[in-house]
């Protein structure tokens, strides 16, 4: 309605009635909100329906434990694996292209080759992930992910490494 | 603005005072005072985010569904208890999301990777997912009864993931933390000042927790006492049209 319109002049002249859309209200843009919600909530069920197929897929027992390949279903060499064990004592060798180690866990021993530097807080006597395939009783690896554990130890720049902690095997 | 119409009160205001101290001495002690891990290093440190931030998301989503059963409760239906079962959420959203990258931070330094598929990671991101999906619920409109109704129902099955979570680096094999690696016991040890850092960022989020849900929740009240003079606004300009019609 236009500013000169007066209560009596409703209905009476061609543009008292304007019934032309309004500017909408700051309040009823807030009500508009809902399809936001409904685009989020439409993103939500597709991320949800990703999370699960992961969960199903991927989560549920992430890795076999070295002595497992071949033992536990699911575990069976050929396939694509994902393996932890812990990293052997004076088994880390680096050549320009690939870090060679052992990993054990329950008596038994891993060879592995990967294809470049670990990352991470690799080192001896961790617990480490390794994804890839087994061929000729050699685990070779394309990714590696360290396990930490969940004790925590002050660093101590004095700590003494003696010949007991560095003896040939990991000392957990 | 009058006075009734903020949402800081002298309570908050203290609290807020205390929050920011609290801050102040967990960055002190958490970067400068406790010492670094032997086999993680200076990473250690993202601890004092990730876990107090991931405790907090539980405790913010349990008291959502709290908040929730208290609406549901017979002749209750008070939409104080929506409103503080909706803020919680907020806040529990915003503390998963610290804990998920200060997390996937950590799992970088530490692991070599910022994500994997593992239970605990997964079952997580399943969780935050869900919880943003509830607040989406919250924003579908309809009056505040009908959005205090669907989502006190879909906080109350939201909140049983979180055992699934908690539990999930006992329940598979897991990427992330867990007690039986390498035959070790189930006792968290640690450092007794890491342990005492922990623990004050554990205290020092949950006073964050209160103070934001206390604000929150008072905007949320704000906001839906607009839509309702919103309401009475549309009613009174119809009927003075109506009356402008009649003449």
């Amino acid at each position: 309605m236009s500013e000169s319109d007066s209560p009596d002049d409703i209905g009476t002249s061609p543009d008292s009635l304007d019934l032309s859309p309004r500017e909408p209200s700051a309040r009823q843009r807030r009500q508009r909100r809902p399809w936001l919600a409904m685009i989020v909530l439409l993103l939500v069920v597709a991320a949800g329906g990703v999370v699960l197929t992961k969960f199903l897929t991927s989560a549920i027992d992430y890795y076999c434990n070295v002595d497992e390949i071949g033992a536990k279903e699911g575990c069976e060499a050929g396939r694509r694996l994902r393996i932890q064990g812990i990293v052997d004592v004076g088994s880390v060798t680096d050549n320009a292209t690939a870090t060679e180690f052992s990993m054990s866990f329950g008596g038994v021993s891993l060879p592995v080759v990967y294809e470049g530097e670990p990352g991470g807080i690799f080192k001896e006597c961790i617990p480490v992930v390794v994804h890839g395939i087994l061929r000729d009783g050699v685990f070779n690896g394309d990714r590696i992910e360290v396990k930490h554990s969940n004790e925590y130890e002050a660093e101590n720049p004095d700590r003494i490494v003696g010949e007991t902690d560095k003896g040939s095997e990991c000392s957990q | 603005m009058s006075n009734d119409r903020v949402t800081s009160t002298p309570f908050t205001k203290g609290l807020g005072f205390f929050v920011l101290l609290g801050i102040a001495l967990l960055i002190i002690l958490g970067i400068f005072v406790s010492p670094a891990d032997v086999n993680q290093g200076e990473s250690v440190r993202i601890m004092y985010a990730h876990v107090p931030g991931a405790w907090l998301a539980y405790l913010a989503f349990v008291m959502t569904a709290v908040s929730s059963a208290a609406y549901l409760w017979k002749r209750t239906r008070s939409l104080t208890w929506d409103r503080i079962a909706g803020a919680s959420a907020e806040v529990g959203v915003l503390f998963m999301g610290i804990s998920l990258v200060t997390g996937s931070l950590w799992g970088r330094l530490t692991w070599g990777t910022y994500w994997t598929w593992d239970a605990r990671l997964t079952t997580t991101a399943f969780l935050f997912v869900t919880y943003i999906g509830y607040l989406a619920v919250r924003g579908l409109g309809g009056t505040h009864q009908q959005r205090a109704r669907r989502s006190a129902v879909l906080a109350l099955l939201a909140v049983l993931e979180i055992p699934l979570v908690h539990f999930s680096v006992e329940l598979w094999n897991t990427l992330h933390q867990e007690a039986s690696v390498a035959g070790r016991g189930t006792d968290v040890e640690m450092n007794g000042l890491m342990l005492f850092t922990l623990f004050l960022g554990v205290v020092v989020f949950t006073l964050m927790y209160v103070w934001l849900v206390l604000h929150r929740q008072r905007s949320l009240m704000l906001e839906d006492m607009l839509d309702d003079s919103g309401l009475d606004h549309a009613l009174s300009e119809r009927r003075a049209e109506a009356t402008q019609a009649g003449r």
